[in-house]
């Protein structure tokens, strides 16, 4: 069936949001016409992080990212403003950069010398008599993304010129982000290029619904606990207990997030721990923050921004859609900018151990993503089941909440999907 | 085969110094015992099933390192890998080919060669990777 043939009701009818049994159709991870629908009417009219200020430090510097399968450019220029660029030349249609990332003083075409500014200003034109007098360049520059937004640094872009603010899409998230920032005593942070990257046969939404699924733990990353037991770090029973310990949260606006409980207490929290062992650190924390924040700081979460964007402890998390059945992952390490070296430093070696291509969980996860692949393709029963702990989660100020191991957040994730896959981006007001 | 301050490095980007940067793999000794073990002891999903491989060598180059009783070995790879699973199974029957240039560092310890270090730069380390869990 071609896009245009798809109503706004079949796919609504793909998520059945039902009060005794949440779920959604297979066909969600595996037909094209759904993805093609998805790039369109979530990647190219949501906000999508793109990246972060720290990878742009000096004017020339840029990145190129994907929104849905639109090459974007993302450039510093020498008036200190960030832009997004669709990068493609005005004149026959060529890519003016090739690069993943790198300092330029302009963008120049290859096919016929266009050249173009880190603005997209049109700036040069070869053999420029081929075209009359009145030519006006101002309208010939690199198409530049309607809208560009940065939240602490943290950049996003949306291809549509209307719809929601950045602020009212974070609005139900945007406080636990700021308890994000707060294990650095400043706020800031400071991203490690290049990143891990790794890339599955399988859909994004798979990537989606894991980062903050408190329910695999205990069979998936069971070679982890041993690990951790093997180097007397921590017992399997102790590691499934902490397991169930805090909450997941489904928010509006298709944000979620999983949490393990804040704790001053040095046994019980990474933060609290560094505090006791870094004294500096703690003293520049509690001179930053109450005793109430530094319980929230120190909770440890795994946020998901609506709708490719995590943050998890070690890293920034950017989930990116290339086919219905191939997804890539990047994952930015970053440095908490204001605390000794030596904390940041047991941050990357523990990241190295755990995340990326060849750590001891994560691809253990991406296999499942690709059992969930292949599995859908049986359609015997269309359904996956997201309905755990639908009967006893909870309506706080706004939020889901549930177990941690309850599917919440899926369940919020997928009520937006619904209700943007049917063209509707309004967005809740948040607190 | 490594010696006991040894190390298996495999960079993303191998100009960058690996204190401040993240590396696909960035082992000590300790490490890469855990490694070994949880590859060997304990329920891995992602070796199971598990990857068969076959390793070719080519371009095989010694000199002397910098230090003192070691020499450096050069070599090129090339890795075919796959893992075997039913039909139609996403990510399994696809066999994949990673070329990667090698360095080992080998230190002379009682008469037996030592890996001091190990370093694997593939062709593609800053591409994305499916499952490296095979330890190339």
């Amino acid at each position: 069936m071609a896009v245009t043939e798809r109503t706004a009701q079949s796919l609504a009818d793909l998520v059945a949001v039902d009060p005794a049994e949440f779920r959604v159709d297979g066909s969600i991870y595996t037909d094209p016409d759904v993805f093609d629908v998805e790039m369109d009417r979530i990647f190219a009219r949501s906000w999508v992080y793109v990246g972060h200020v720290s990878e742009l430090p000096a004017p020339g510097d840029y990145k190129t990212v994907l929104i849905g399968l639109q090459p974007i450019i993302i450039s510093r220029h020498e008036d200190g403003n960030i832009y997004a660029l669709y990068n493609r030349c005005r004149h026959r249609g060529a890519v003016v950069c090739r690069q993943e990332r790198g300092h330029s003083n302009f963008f120049r075409c290859r096919y016929h010398n266009w050249v173009y500014a880190n603005n997209g200003n049109l700036i040069g034109m070869s053999q420029a008599t081929g075209y009359p007098d009145d030519f006006d360049r101002s309208e010939y520059g690199l198409v530049r993304v309607p809208r560009l937004t940065n939240y602490r640094g943290l950049i996003f872009i949306n291809l549509a010129e209307d719809g929601p603010t950045l602020d009212e899409h974070l609005a139900p998230v945007r406080k636990y982000i700021d308890y994000w920032f707060g294990r650095s005593p400043i706020e800031e942070i400071d991203l490690l290029v290049p990143p891990h990257r790794y890339e599955y046969p399988g859909n994004w939404k798979l990537q989606v619904e894991n980062g903050y699924d408190g329910y695999h733990g205990n069979y998936v990353h069971l070679s982890w606990q041993r690990v951790l037991q093997l180097s007397k770090e921590s017992t399997v029973e102790d590691v499934q207990r902490y397991r169930q310990e805090g909450c997941a949260r489904g928010m509006a606006n298709g944000h979620g997030l999983l949490e393990r409980p804040g704790s001053l207490n040095p046994a019980a929290s990474w933060t609290a721990r560094m505090m006791d062992r870094y004294p500096e650190y703690a003293e520049a924390m509690r001179q930053r923050f109450s005793e109430d924040q530094l319980v929230e700081i120190s909770a440890r979460r795994n946020i998901f921004v609506f709708p490719n964007l995590y943050l998890f402890d070690t890293h920034i998390r950017v989930i990116v859609p290339k086919a219905a059945d191939k997804s890539e992952v990047q994952l930015y390490v970053y440095a908490l900018k204001g605390i000794p070296d030596k904390i940041n430093e047991g941050r990357y070696r523990g990241h190295e151990r755990f995340y990326g291509p060849a750590g001891f969980g994560a691809p253990d996860d991406i296999e499942v993503f690709t059992e969930v692949q292949t599995g859908v393709r049986a359609k015997g029963n269309q359904w996956n089941l997201l309905n755990r702990g639908q009967y006893r989660e909870r309506m706080e100020n706004g939020e889901w909440v549930g177990h941690t191991t309850d599917e919440a957040p899926q369940r919020s994730l997928y009520r937006h999907w619904r209700r943007v896959m049917e063209d509707n981006h309004d967005s809740i007001p948040g607190r | 085969m490594f010696a006991d301050d040894g190390e298996y490095w495999l960079p993303i980007d191998p100009e960058r110094d690996p204190t401040g940067a993240i590396s696909i793999i960035r082992d000590d000794r300790k490490r890469l015992q855990e490694r070994v073990y949880r590859l060997t002891k304990t329920p891995v999903l992602d070796q199971n099933p598990p990857s068969r491989t076959v390793h070719f060598v080519s371009n095989v180059e010694v000199e002397p390192a910098q230090s003192k009783g070691e020499n450096l070995v050069r070599c090129h790879q090339l890795i075919a890998e796959m893992r075997p699973g039913g039909l139609g199974q996403a990510g399994l029957n696809a066999p994949r080919w990673i070329a990667a240039r090698c360095e080992y560092r080998l230190r002379n310890i009682d008469g037996a060669w030592k890996i001091a270090q190990k370093k694997v730069v593939f062709l593609n380390s800053g591409e994305p990777h499916y499952n490296l869990s095979f330890i190339p």
